[in-house]
């Protein structure tokens, strides 16, 4: 998640825009050095910082075309020809994005090796630019899962916008204060890079940023809880939890017709015994009930063998068998009761996810019976006749109210992490401070 | 598979008698119990079923376990339903009603 990967990059730069008297810190000379090292050593470690900054670089040059389909300028006209897409194109993240492939290439440096990556160093600001380079490798995953190509709106394009720029800040200042360590090699064009990254933070600043970008980016894949059932109520939890795993396969009707009985006896089993702790989650849970009640009256004439969900099928089943073995009168923790209304509103969105799915890609079909005329001898019977029409044409109006106004779940208010917010104010606050925290510039 | 209209149309009311039950049910268990059962008739075809329609069906339990018994009673002596899926299916109805209160 992206929260995660670009608080690490931001929090390192921190640190490393806090370290002054670099010489001294890799080994130069100085009045007390406990580490002395040859110039030789020096400048190895200053090749290996090159290398670790080109991770950065990079992944400010790979952020920079992520987030370019859906920046927006905010100082172009407001009326833009709606006919030229290029109107309200964002040309200082294009000049950014230039400079930053223009001094990736003219780096003589090569990018980390993995051995490099995953060693800790002794020196401790070489080992910061290796968690930094560390995190920056581990951020690229993220624009494939979520964090740009498009999937961004403006707000939340600009704040990525706003830390590019402040990454690519940090790195043309570090640049600066890393230039009395031998062999360093100085970024092609600088200064341009650090104007260009300048003109894109103002911009981004304009408009209000939504953190919520925070939250994209790449998640471990939920599993399966494996093992033997856990005791009362959490076995039903483990059983629901594996359940909602399960559903990733799109069930075939039959099955999915199970997993709904399975939720509706689920939810009104446990509205029963939270209705002395919970009455207000008993409510939920019995009004949850009467809707599988619905779903399942309708799905009663819906065929189709496309699909599996045999597995989600015998989770149901397991939790349905659990609960029932838990009587009126146990203890239960008001918790793991909690715990299941977060689930519940996951299983809830899957479910109606693999309707809809079912329904658009003609999985599903409705069984119909209509009259037919059969002449013989000039005589009319009318005979009852089955046939099968695909969901979507017919119209089945009331399984898709069902499914949008009282099976899919309301948004969750989006939590942004405060430590990722933080980071920014303290990088900005690293890029603009002195080793005296007076105020002076970094440089 | 093409099933024989007077199968077809059994098969229906055999159908619209459980669903019929299902809804009649007093309980969410027996209830569901009951559409598992009719889960287990349409698996048993499966799930190659005419469509079912219980509107207009007493609402009398009793009435209708007759019925759905006799329903599938015709689908055992006169389509050639297994005879034990058939116990098994009446088992089943039997499990629903248990659950049902009275």
């Amino acid at each position: 998640m992206y929260a995660e990967t670009g608080h690490r990059i931001r929090a390192e730069l921190t640190e490393l825009l806090n370290q002054h008297r670099i010489q001294q810190r890799l080994g130069g000379p100085a009045r007390y050095q406990p580490m002395p090292r040859t110039p030789e050593e020096r400048q190895a470690y200053g090749e290996l910082i090159r290398r670790f900054r080109q991770s950065a670089l990079v992944w400010c040059h790979e952020a920079a075309i992520a987030v370019a389909p859906s920046a927006v300028s905010a100082i172009a006209p407001t009326i833009a020809n709606p006919f030229n897409k290029n109107a309200r194109r964002h040309e200082s993240l294009d000049v950014l994005n230039r400079a930053l492939e223009t001094s990736i290439h003219a780096s003589s440096a090569r990018l980390p090796t993995m051995h490099e990556l995953t060693t800790a160093h002794d020196i401790g600001l070489v080992e910061h630019w290796r968690q930094l380079a560390r995190a920056a490798v581990l951020s690229e995953q993220d624009f494939d899962a979520g964090l740009g190509h498009g999937r961004l709106d403006a707000a939340q394009s600009r704040v990525l916008i706003g830390d590019i720029a402040a990454v690519t800040r940090a790195l043309v200042v570090l640049d600066q204060r890393y230039s009395g360590t031998p062999g360093w090699e100085r970024l092609h064009r600088g200064t341009h890079l650090g104007w260009a990254a300048l003109s894109c933070a103002l911009e981004a600043s304009l408009d209000p940023p939504d953190y919520s970008v925070d939250l994209a980016g790449w998640r471990p894949s939920v599993k399966v809880l494996r093992g033997p059932a856990k005791p009362g109520l959490l076995g039903v939890l483990q059983a629901e939890h594996n359940l909602l795993v399960r559903m990733n396969a799109s069930p075939s009707a039959m099955n999915l017709r199970l997993v709904v009985d399975s939720q509706r006896l689920l939810s009104a089993d446990l509205a029963g015994l939270a209705a002395t702790i919970d009455p207000d989650l008993a409510e939920t849970w019995a009004r949850r009930s009467e809707t599988y009640r619905a779903i399942q009256h309708e799905l009663r004439n819906v065929g189709g063998n496309i699909g599996r969900g045999g597995l989600a099928v015998a989770e149901g089943a397991n939790a349905v068998s659990r609960l029932e073995k838990i009587l009126p009168g146990d203890e239960l923790d008001p918790r793991v009761l909690h715990a299941f209304s977060q689930l519940f509103d996951r299983v809830d969105g899957r479910v109606a996810d693999a309707l809809q799915t079912g329904i658009s890609k003609q999985w599903y079909f409705l069984r119909v019976r209509t009259l037919k005329d059969v002449g013989s001898s000039g005589t009319k019977l009318a005979r009852p006749i089955d046939r099968y029409m695909p969901l979507a044409e017919a119209e089945h109006s009331r399984l898709t109210a069902l499914v949008n106004e009282q099976l899919r779940p309301a948004p969750e208010p989006k939590l942004v992490s405060q430590r990722a917010v933080r980071s920014r104010a303290e990088l900005h606050q690293a890029l603009i401070t002195g080793p005296d925290r007076s105020g002076g510039l970094a440089i | 598979m093409l099933l024989d209209p007077n199968h077809a149309t059994t098969l229906a009311e055999a159908r619209s008698y459980i669903a019929a039950l299902a809804d009649a049910a007093h309980t969410v268990g027996a209830s569901c119990a009951y559409e598992r059962a009719l889960i287990q008739l349409d698996w048993i075809h499966y799930d190659d079923v005419p469509a079912l329609d219980s509107a207009g069906l007493t609402k009398d339990r009793e009435v209708l376990s007759m019925l759905v018994t006799s329903s599938l009673e015709e689908l055992r002596d006169s389509f050639g339903l297994d005879p034990l899926e058939v116990e098994l299916l009446h088992a089943s109805l039997a499990d629903a009603r248990a659950l049902d209160e009275p």
